[in-house]
Parts: C-alpha cells; sequence; structure tokens
C-alpha cells in the first residue's frame, strides 16, 4: 500500500510548553488510522497541524504527496475535515450547505448533482435534503458533516471524535457509515478518539500521551504487547494482599478504588491455583483479556479517563507521574 | 471566483429567510421619520422662524431627514452584516469556510459584497415610507441611488468586518458598534442640518465619512437647483471644506477612496485570521 501521509518530527510549541513533541508516523493509503489518548494528550493538535489550520513549530508533513506548509491550498484540497464542534449553517438547508461546499472546494458543476446525491445516500439524509439543518437531531448533523466532508472526494478524511457526544445507538450508526466509506471509496480515514471501542475497529492505532507518540501498531498487537490476561480482585486486607502479590509472583499490581488489577500469563489456569493458595480472603475475582485501556495503562501508568488535569496543570507536573 | 460568489450568496439567502431582521430593518427608520421627525418638524420650522411666509417656507424636517434615513439604514446594516463574520466564529462555521482552499482574501471580499449587496437592499426598502411624507422620487433618482448606496455600503462593510476581525464575541462586537454608531450617525447630518456648530465639532463632522455620503444621498434625492440660498443654508446642503463646495464628484472619490483604504485593512485583517 502506498504511503498518503508522512510525518517527520513534527512540533508544535506555545511559549514555554511543547503541545505536540516531535511525532513522526506514515499513513497508508485506505486505512483507518487511530489516534488515542487522553484529553490534551496533542491528539487535534497534530491534526490541526496536518489539516493546516495550524502551522507547525518544526519538522514536516505531506499528505497525498503535498507538504503541509508549502501547499497548504493543494492539502486542503486532499482532505475532509470533520471537527469536533459543529460548522455547519443551521440556518440552511442541507442541500444550502452541501451547495456551498462545493463552490468553496471548487467541485465542478455538472458534477455537483451527482455528487449531493452520493454523500447524501452514503448517510442516509436523501429525503432530508431541502430541510433546514436547525431541525435535524444531533446525529443527524453529524452525518450530514460527513456527507459534506466528502462532497471534494477527499483523499484523506479527518475525523476529530466524530461519535463524541452521541448516543451509543448513533455512535455505531455513525460507525457503520465510517466503515462503508472505506470499503466504497477506498478512502483513508484519520481519526482522534478516546473510545477505546473505536480505536478497536482501526486498522492501526497510535497512542499519544503529552505530545508524544508512545505505541504505533494494530490493536491486536498492541493488546499482545500487554502480556497475558488482566485479573482484577477485591480481598478483605488489600494493602497486605497487593504487597503479598508483588512478592510472590513479580508483578505489579495496580490499586484503584478498592481493586486490585495484576497482569498474569495464562490466566485461567493461574486463577484456579491463586484462589486455592491465597491466605487473604478474597471477595471478588474478575478474569479478563486486555483491552487497549490497558495498553495505555501499561505504557503510562494511568488510565486513559483518569484524564482531567488541565493543560497547565500537566506543565506543572512534567511527565512523571 | 466562485468563492467570492459563494459567500456572496450565503449571505443573500439568509438576508431574505429571516424575516424578523427583515421587518424589525423598518423599526428604527420608522421611529425616526414618522415619530421623531413628524415631532420635531413643528418645533423646527417654528425655530427657523419661517412657518408662514419668507424665504424658508418650504422647509419640512421630514422631507429633510429621508435621505438621512436612507443613510442611515444603508450605514447600519452595512456595519452589522459583518456581524456574521464573528457569529460564524462562535458557532463555527467560520472553520468550514477557512479550511476549504479558498484564498483568505476572497472570503474577505465575498463577506464585504454580500453585506453591501444587503445594506443596498435594505437601502432601497426604505423607499416604501416615500408616499408617506410627501417626497417625490423619480425613477432616474433611484437609479442614481443604487450605485451610491452600493458605493457607500461597500465603505462601511469594509469598516465593519476590519472591525469583525478584530473581535471574538458577539457581544464585544456589538458594543463597540453601538459606541460607534451614534456619534457618527449624529455627526453626519443624517438627523438634523449642521449649522453654526462649534469648531472642534465641524472638525469631527468633516472627518467622518458618513458625512459625505449622507450628503450624496442628499444631493441626489433633493432639486438643488429648484431652491433658494436660503433654504440650502438651513438644510446644510452646502457642505464645503476650507471655504470650497464640495461637489457630489469629490464626495465620490471622498468615499471610494475611505472604502479603498477598508477593505485593505480588513482584508489584511482578515488574513490573519486562525481557523
Amino acid at each position: 500500500m502506498p504511503t498518503i501521509v508522512e510525518v517527520k518530527n513534527l512540533k508544535k510549541r506555545y511559549k514555554d510548553f511543547e503541545a505536540v513533541k516531535g511525532v513522526s508516523f506514515d499513513v497508508e493509503q485506505g486505512e483507518i488510522f487511530g489516534f488515542l489518548g487522553p484529553n490534551g494528550a496533542g491528539k487535534s493538535t497534530t491534526i490541526n497541524m496536518l489539516s493546516t489550520i495550524i502551522k507547525p513549530s518544526s519538522g514536516t508533513a505531506t499528505i497525498n504527496g503535498y507538504d503541509i506548509v508549502q501547499k497548504r491550498n493543494k492539502v486542503r484540497s486532499s482532505i475532509g475535515l470533520i471537527f469536533q464542534a459543529s460548522t455547519l449553517d443551521e440556518k440552511l438547508t442541507a442541500n444550502e450547505n452541501l451547495m456551498l461546499h462545493c463552490k468553496f472546494y471548487g467541485v465542478a458543476k455538472k458534477l455537483r448533482e451527482e455528487r449531493i446525491q452520493e454523500v447524501l445516500q452514503i448517510v442516509d439524509l436523501t429525503d432530508k435534503r431541502y430541510n433546514i439543518v436547525e431541525t435535524f437531531s444531533g446525529g443527524m448533523k453529524r452525518r450530514l458533516e460527513i456527507a459534506r466532508g466528502l462532497l471534494h472526494y477527499p483523499r484523506v478524511l479527518f475525523l476529530d471524535e466524530p461519535t463524541v457526544g452521541l448516543d451509543p445507538q448513533t455512535r455505531a450508526h455513525i460507525w457503520d457509515y465510517i466503515l462503508k466509506l472505506k470499503e466504497k471509496a477506498g478512502i483513508t480515514i484519520f481519526l482522534t478518539t478516546h473510545y477505546m471501542d473505536e480505536a478497536e475497529i482501526c486498522d492501526r492505532v497510535a497512542v499519544m500521551d503529552h505530545g508524544a507518540l508512545i505505541a504505533l501498531d494494530k490493536p491486536v498487537q498492541l493488546k499482545k504487547n500487554v502480556g497475558g490476561d488482566i485479573l482484577e480482585i477485591a480481598t478483605e486486607d488489600n494493602v497486605t494482599a497487593k504487597s503479598r502479590i508483588e512478592e510472590t509472583y513479580q508483578t505489579e499490581v495496580l490499586e484503584k478504588e478498592g481493586i486490585l488489577t495484576f497482569q498474569v500469563e495464562r490466566g485461567d489456569e493461574f486463577l484456579v491455583q491463586f484462589v486455592k493458595e491465597f491466605e487473604i480472603p478474597i471477595t471478588s475475582v474478575n478474569l479478563r483479556r486486555p483491552t487497549l485501556n490497558d495498553v495505555f495503562l501499561n505504557l503510562t501508568g494511568r488510565e486513559i479517563r483518569e484524564e482531567t488535569v488541565s493543560q497547565k496543570d500537566r506543565m506543572k507536573q512534567g511527565r512523571g507521574h | 471566483m466562485e468563492g467570492i460568489f459563494a459567500i456572496w450568496q450565503r449571505d443573500i439567502l439568509k438576508f431574505f429567510r429571516d424575516r424578523s431582521r427583515l421587518i424589525g430593518s423598518f423599526a428604527m427608520p420608522f421611529m425616526f421619520l414618522i415619530l421623531f421627525g413628524s415631532g420635531m418638524s413643528g418645533a423646527m420650522s417654528s425655530m427657523l422662524g419661517g412657518s408662514e411666509a419668507g424665504a424658508l417656507r418650504d422647509f419640512d424636517f421630514v422631507e429633510f431627514m429621508f435621505p438621512g434615513i436612507i443613510g442611515m439604514t444603508v450605514f447600519n446594516t452595512a456595519i452589522f452584516s459583518a456581524l456574521s463574520v464573528v457569529q460564524d466564529k462562535e458557532f463555527g462555521y467560520m472553520r468550514e469556510i477557512l479550511v476549504s482552499p479558498m484564498s483568505r482574501v476572497s472570503i474577505a471580499i465575498g463577506k464585504v459584497l454580500g453585506g453591501s449587496t444587503v445594506a443596498v437592499f435594505q437601502g432601497l426598502l426604505m423607499l416604501v415610507f416615500v408616499p408617506f411624507i410627501g417626497v417625490s422620487i423619480s425613477f432616474v433618482t433611484i437609479i442614481q441611488l443604487i450605485p451610491t448606496m452600493f458605493l457607500v455600503a461597500f465603505a462601511i462593510s469594509s469598516f465593519g468586518l476590519l472591525i469583525a476581525s478584530t473581535l471574538k464575541t458577539t457581544q464585544g462586537f456589538q458594543m463597540v458598534i453601538q459606541v460607534l454608531i451614534f456619534p457618527m450617525l449624529f455627526l453626519s447630518g443624517a438627523l438634523f442640518p449642521l449649522n453654526g456648530l462649534p469648531f472642534w465639532m465641524d472638525i469631527l463632522v468633516k472627518i467622518n465619512p458618513l458625512t459625505y455620503s449622507v450628503d450624496m444621498f442628499k444631493k441626489i434625492v433633493f432639486d438643488i437647483d429648484a431652491m433658494t440660498p436660503e433654504l440650502i443654508e438651513a438644510m446644510g446642503l452646502n457642505l464645503s471644506i476650507f471655504n470650497h463646495v464640495i461637489s457630489f464628484t469629490e464626495e465620490v472619490l471622498v468615499v471610494g477612496a475611505i472604502s479603498l483604504v477598508f477593505v485593505i485593512l480588513a482584508t489584511y485583517k482578515f488574513s490573519t485570521t486562525e481557523a
């Protein structure tokens, strides 16, 4: 597969804060490439640099062969962008929003009608074409935005948290559309998310934390690297249990909300043995396969969802915690 | 080129769709022209001391105000058209525009043209007051008004865009505009004749671009040749700088020059906008 996005040592500095600390990666044509990480990890900043919204402090990147600083307009024609917040004109109809987009992107006049019908069909909004966007539900607006982002046949579609704020059913639908796109148009999809289940669908996932890329692989491979299974237990005396487990099994135990979590090889066999041998009374047990959250936990010692500190706080804390 | 057209088209589309704005735009002119104007006209003519006979018996305050009201409407609409730029920033649509391959210059020009066109429409709508106030407007007058309104609107829309490009919130924009609008209106001769002003105020009047704009409308609407010198004097129709009476052509040049300066500044300022 040819490379469509090439990123080399891309950096973004704001005064004394480095939002993106030199990331490098390639995205292949036709793949779904996911950016996973907590809020403020630098995902959006990276996407904003790639989509020419902000200029990088240093480093280079090309999209569809065009440099993101030197050939901004060429890059803009090559990409579609779906932002976290809506960018539709809600006072206009779906058709008017789409028509304006065609004009902004110089889609040839004779192609417009055909394209509009096509993209509306992809997102199942054909019968809403002449309705005012204001009357749409959140999910419909999102779908319309995706449709609009496709009108100029971009080579790469950037989706920044495409399903944030939507109910689970609508989220599932949006994903159906995204997968349909990939199959149908062979379009490259570049998305950011902090939903684990969404990252699982990606062909490859780049894990970002504190402005740096800390892992990049297929979801299956990333999970394999965690090693073994995840055992979660609660005991009557967690403090003693924690040190006991660490001593006996030479493994790192994390405690959170009364639950001790640690990794073990061949979890099913281990569990039987463990319950039999362990002296401290166990109150609950859960054995599971690793998820991408465990991948993140393994790499950083934190869970993705814990991350609610503001950028400023993190600047003060630095990386070592 | 098509980008400019699309930006322009969106403004026009939204103008005609927003009925309440369309109707609301009559409120201010109506108040000034009919309530304020009719109320003041008696006082005005007695103050001028020419109610019965004399050279000023033809002075009609409502009639006097009419071109000023056209000017005010064009001015208000044009400057507030830039509000859409700030709103687009707030509601996110500006990102859709800014990440497209269109040049920033096209976007700015499209915005200014959109605002100008809408202002001309609004200005023309003021002609519905004509039958009620006794001025006679010929077809030729209307033909002369349209390009003049457009020139004025272009200057003011550019001015609005310049302000909008520096502000992030609609509240901020409205504040700044309110502070600017009233002094500019009062010092333009739109609402009362500017006679016997103190020196400092006279200077403000002469540097106010609106003064020349309003005067252009007056020159088009009134048949100045048929007026007595006293009436011309009383109505403040002899706008002059350093004892030189300014002609219509000179006013076109002045407003044209102001347009050029503002549109360049606005385009430059807008180009620095980050998405």
